[in-house]
Order: C-alpha cells, then sequence, then structure tokens
C-alpha cells in the first residue's frame, strides 16, 4: 500500500453568493449600463469566506473529527478534500483515493435494476468492474433483497432503496475516507448490522475524516480533532481535549447572530 | 412526418417524392442538433448531486450527452432508411459522405455540449434563451425548403447560418449528392475556432463550475 497523505495549505474557499446575478441578462445590463457603474455598484456580489486558511496534515491511521456549530465549515472542508470546490486560494496535496460518502446512493438510477445498479454506483465510487463482480454477493447478502435485486428500483420501498445505497456505499475499499455526519441506514434492526458494517470499513480505510454533531460517534470512531468555528480552525488535538473546548464554547458564547456572518463586499 | 410531407409538398407544389426524402433527411441531422443544443445546457446542472458530492470528470458528462444523441440518432434514422427505399432514393459513391459528416457533426458536438453546459450554469436564463431561438432556427434553416427556392440573392444569406452546413454535411449525402465545399469549410473553421474557445474557457472556470452550482 502506498503511503496515504493529505496536506492542506492555506486552504481559503469564497463562496460568491448569486441572486438574480445568475442571469446573463442582468450581467449584460450591468455591463451596458454605465449609469449603474456610477453608482458605485459595480461590485455587487456577496461573497461569504467558508474557509479561511485552513493547514492541515493528515497521514494513514488518522481518524479526524470536525467539530463546530452549523456553518462553521466542516462540510465546505470535507468538500474541499474531496476535490469537489477547488479552493479560492491555498493548496490541496491529496496522495491517495479519496472516497467521499456524503451522500448513500449518488447515480442510483430507479428504471435499472438492482443488480444493473450495484454496477453503476459501484464504478462511480471507483470500484473497478472485477471488484464489484467480487463484491456483488456480499452486497446482495447484506442488503437482504435476495430476488428483488433483478426488479427495477423504481418498485423498491424506501428501506429497500437506502439498504441496497448503503450495502453499496459500504463495500467500498477506501483509503481516504469523507462522512458527513455518518450513515444512516434505515430500521432499527438494521441499525445493529449497519453499525457493525461501517465500523469494518473505517477499519479498512486509512484515513478518515468525520464531520459530526454525535459526541458518542466521534469518541467511538476518532483519535483526533479540530475544532472549527467561522472557517478557522480554533483548535487542534486529541478528541477529549476538542470535545471539552467544543462544550465550553457552546456555553460560553451564544450562537452568532445572523448579521455577524462573514459577509464581505466585492 | 409523412403528414407534414404531404402538406407542404403540396404547398411548395413539390413532387411529393422528391419532397419527402428531402424533408426527412433535413429533419433527422436537424432533431440531431436541437437536442445536441437543448441537452448541452442542461449537460452540467442535471447532474448536480454527483459533481456536489465527488470529484467527477466534467469530459464524461459532456460525452454522456454526446453518446445518447448519437444512438437516438441511429434510431431516428431508420425512419429514413424505410422512406429512401420507398421513394427509390439514389445510393452512390456521394452516400459514403455521410461518415465524415457524422464524424465533423460529433467532434463539434462534444465542444458544443461542454461550452453550452459551462455557460448554462453560470447562467440559468441561457437556455431557455436558446430554445427559443432554435425554434426560430428551425424555420429559418433550410429544413422544409430548399436553398435554390429563396432565389440567388437570399441564398447567400443561407450560407451564414452554421447549422445550415451541420445539416448539410449530413443531409446531402443521404440523398446521394455531395455538401457543398462552403459546408465543410464552414464546418473545420467552426471546429477550430469551437474547441479554441472551449478550452480557452475551460481552463479558466472548470474548477468554479461546482461553485455556479
Amino acid at each position: 500500500m502506498r503511503t496515504v497523505s493529505v496536506e492542506l495549505t492555506g486552504v481559503t474557499v469564497d463562496f460568491a453568493i448569486y441572486g438574480s446575478q445568475r442571469s446573463f441578462r442582468s450581467e449584460f445590463k450591468q455591463a451596458a449600463g454605465g449609469i449603474i457603474r456610477r453608482d458605485g455598484r459595480r461590485h455587487r456580489t456577496v461573497s461569504v469566506r467558508a474557509l479561511d486558511g485552513i493547514d492541515l496534515r493528515l497521514e494513514h491511521g488518522d481518524r479526524l473529527a470536525l467539530v463546530g456549530r452549523n456553518g462553521s465549515g466542516k462540510s465546505t472542508l470535507l468538500k474541499v478534500l474531496a476535490g469537489v470546490y477547488a479552493p479560492t486560494a491555498g493548496r490541496v496535496a491529496v496522495t491517495g483515493r479519496v472516497s467521499p460518502l456524503f451522500n448513500i446512493f449518488p447515480g442510483m438510477d430507479p428504471d435499472d435494476t438492482g443488480y444493473e445498479n450495484i454496477v453503476t454506483c459501484g464504478m462511480l465510487l471507483g470500484m473497478s468492474r472485477a471488484e464489484i463482480m467480487r463484491k456483488t454477493p456480499d452486497i446482495a447478502v447484506f442488503s437482504e433483497l435476495g430476488e428483488f435485486l433483478s426488479v427495477p428500483v423504481r418498485t423498491y420501498s424506501a428501506g429497500m432503496t437506502v439498504r441496497l445505497g448503503f450495502a453499496i456505499a459500504t463495500a467500498i475499499d477506501p483509503e481516504i475516507l469523507l462522512l458527513d455526519e455518518g450513515l444512516g441506514a434505515g430500521d432499527a434492526r438494521f441499525a445493529d448490522q449497519a453499525k457493525a458494517r461501517v465500523d469494518g470499513l473505517i477499519a479498512r480505510a486509512s484515513v478518515l475524516v468525520l464531520a459530526s454533531h454525535s459526541e458518542e460517534l466521534i469518541r467511538s470512531l476518532c483519535n483526533k480533532a479540530i475544532l472549527m468555528q467561522s472557517g478557522k480552525i480554533l483548535r487542534f488535538g486529541p478528541v477529549d481535549e476538542i470535545m471539552a473546548a467544543y462544550h465550553q464554547l457552546s456555553e460560553t458564547e451564544p450562537a452568532p447572530e445572523p448579521a455577524a456572518l462573514a459577509l464581505a463586499a466585492g | 412526418m409523412l403528414a407534414l410531407g404531404l402538406l407542404w409538398s403540396r404547398l411548395w407544389k413539390q413532387d411529393f417524392r422528391d419532397y419527402l426524402p428531402f424533408l426527412c433527411a433535413g429533419m433527422v441531422p436537424w432533431v440531431l442538433v436541437s437536442t445536441v443544443v437543448t441537452e448541452g445546457c442542461f449537460a452540467f446542472t442535471s447532474y448536480e448531486s454527483i459533481i456536489k458530492s465527488m470529484r467527477f470528470s466534467f469530459t464524461v458528462l459532456t460525452c454522456a450527452v454526446v453518446w445518447r444523441n448519437l444512438i437516438v440518432f441511429f434510431h431516428n434514422l431508420l425512419v429514413f432508411v424505410v422512406i429512401a427505399v420507398i421513394c427509390r432514393v439514389p445510393v452512390n459513391q456521394n452516400t459514403l459522405l455521410v461518415v465524415p459528416g457524422l464524424l465533423l457533426f460529433f467532434v463539434n458536438a462534444v465542444w458544443v455540449t461542454a461550452l453550452l453546459g459551462l455557460i448554462c450554469t453560470r447562467f440559468r436564463d441561457v437556455a431557455p434563451l436558446l430554445a427559443s431561438m432554435l425554434q426560430i432556427a428551425l424555420f429559418v434553416t433550410p429544413i422544409f425548403w430548399a436553398p435554390a427556392q429563396l432565389g440567388l440573392e437570399l441564398a447567400t444569406f443561407v450560407k451564414l447560418n452554421l447549422i445550415y452546413h451541420f445539416v448539410d454535411a449530413i443531409r446531402s449525402p443521404l440523398l446521394g449528392r455531395a455538401p457543398g465545399m462552403i459546408s465543410y469549410e464552414a464546418i473545420l473553421l467552426a471546429t477550430v475556432a469551437g474547441w479554441a474557445i472551449t478550452l480557452a474557457l475551460f481552463s479558466r472556470f472548470e474548477r468554479r463550475i461546482a461553485y455556479w452550482l
């Protein structure tokens, strides 16, 4: 196995907020109308700094929890690690295959049968055809769908679809696994088996990054943690220390007013 | 198609046996052009959930649109084959020119889809705008009528319409005729210019697509 590593240097992400400016017509009017410019309203785009100068280094064996209030940048950080958002500034260097599991059924086609969806979703999650073939029996057993795997997914109940998506998503062999609030799955009886399966998945991963509000989940899965606030890393360290700091933060500081959100013109 | 063929051949006072194959040979590539343009607009926006949940190649999403339309084209082509057999459309060496015509079309379809996908993700009002422009284009482009019917002066204007050249490069060979040299010249020019613009825009804005969704 090659050395898996993740290194972020000064990663910053700005989201431009497009309202009516998502239209070509308004851009055109702005470009064509000199009057608006003279108003000094030329740069009307509002942007939100979701991540601000994040430095982070992860290696094999790291099980990192991202802790922080809603809107502190946890999910954005995960998406930067997944390669969804290219940072506005800074550098991301990742060695190893990244498996983001934010959503347990990306690419599931309701008109295809369960078996066909195992192939499609499996490939989307980065598995080779041979790997999928090898894992199909395991997925079939775990999802408990039996003969239903031969009929289109649109005929499944919601619970069945979740079981299939979950079984496929947890069949991968991840190097760098990214999870947002864990993976929820089905009824209570299924939940126990699901937990065992997620534990197995995480054990196979070389690096785990988990964003969560659940202290229980974090304590059982992670060995390091980051406390985030307003897109910055407030503190980095062992889970106990960070959880204590998080509780302290929640008690001492009231939740920020909406007006205090980092809105920057330009 | 049959109803349109009957009606329009009467309107233009043309022989049904000439007009129907002409109409069909023009409609099939027209449908191809128009679906590539309409679907190209949604090439990225309709895969928002995938783009936002993992790193995914925009080239694959683009090629998926083009590939789907290639398959649909060959299904539609069957209609023409049936009409061609019934109306005894000549098959000769010119017919083989349909191969370069199609190849050129698909080489261009890739950049058109990628470019429209990019622009329509950023500017959400471009897709409806293009949709209504396409409706006008259907009537302005010689699909229902031949450029010769316009008379010499106006026929020059037709040559400014790029869609006409793409349609002609496929339609003429289907009817056993050679497309005009000017069609190939126009298409080659569009290929070079289109790819250059698309690659330039992608190298600059590809990283931003996820932010625009």
